[in-house]
């Protein structure tokens, strides 16, 4: 199943403006459950977002 | 554009052992960082933090501590070199984050007894920071023969180690600087 990345923007819980995405990093998970593994990477990819107003950073998983 | 909030720039002190002398160390950077406009710091002392060791990553993260690296912009992790190596405590400490340190600045500050200032405990840190998203400067820190380079009071015996402190956090602090622009301004996509 080819797994699509996420085009909606992190929202900043303190703010409520939209973060910023700077960093994707590959999770390569331990068990053998392979939902949400990107099939040509390998693993999950997390998302590293921050808030342009307070700084405060966030992650997701795609 | 660089907001105007001040860069948090917090000392990790990365050892447990009684009678470290990187204490001394660390105070001294913590002390020259304190002393820069903009900049507020905190000395975390690793062997103050209550992480449990019956396990280790993410899983343990204590709320303190990750709140503290969420809200830095750049670290100073001050290690003494054990048996070419760093403690097991600093990974266990560092290990416990992630999201929290992604794209922000660190420098190394290496101590130690011998001759050589901690450059091998420097060197294999290196790959660790890497890989939990930090970005290295150039510039480290070494004390070596450390035992001469502080009273037992913690004095600062040797004046020369400001000078070198100061490159390395000017360095540190541009670094930062850079990086929160990245963080905050400049999208992957």
């Amino acid at each position: 199943m080819a797994v699509v990345a996420r085009t909606d923007k992190m929202i900043c819980p303190h703010c409520k403006v939209e973060m910023n995405h700077h960093c994707d990093k590959i999770v390569y998970n331990a068990g053998t459950d392979e939902a949400g593994s990107d099939p040509v990477l390998g693993g999950t990819i997390a998302e590293f977002h921050t808030c342009p107003k307070c700084g405060d950073g966030s992650s997701r998983h795609t | 554009m660089v907001t105007g909030r001040p860069l948090f720039v917090p000392v990790i002190l990365g050892t447990a052992r009684m009678g470290r002398m990187s204490l001394h160390a660390a105070r001294v950077v913590t002390g020259e960082l304190g002393k820069l406009a903009g900049v507020e710091t905190d000395l975390i002392d690793i062997a103050k933090l209550p992480l449990p060791t019956n396990d280790a990553g993410e899983a343990i993260k204590q709320a303190d501590f990750s709140a503290k690296m969420n809200k830095a912009d750049a670290l100073v992790v001050v290690s003494p070199e054990y048996n070419h190596g760093y403690s097991g405590l600093l990974k266990h400490v560092l290990d416990s984050c992630l999201k929290e340190y992604i794209h922000k600045a660190v420098g190394i500050v290496g101590v130690s007894a011998g001759p050589f200032g901690g450059t091998r405990v420097i060197q294999n840190l290196l790959p660790v920071m890497r890989e939990i998203g930090l970005v290295t400067i150039f510039w480290d820190v070494n004390f070596s023969s450390v035992q001469k380079v502080f009273a037992e009071d913690g004095k600062l015996l040797d004046e020369s180690y400001i000078r070198r402190i100061d490159k390395f956090l000017k360095e540190l602090v541009w670094m930062a600087k850079t990086l929160r622009q990245g963080r905050e301004q400049i999208s992957l996509d």
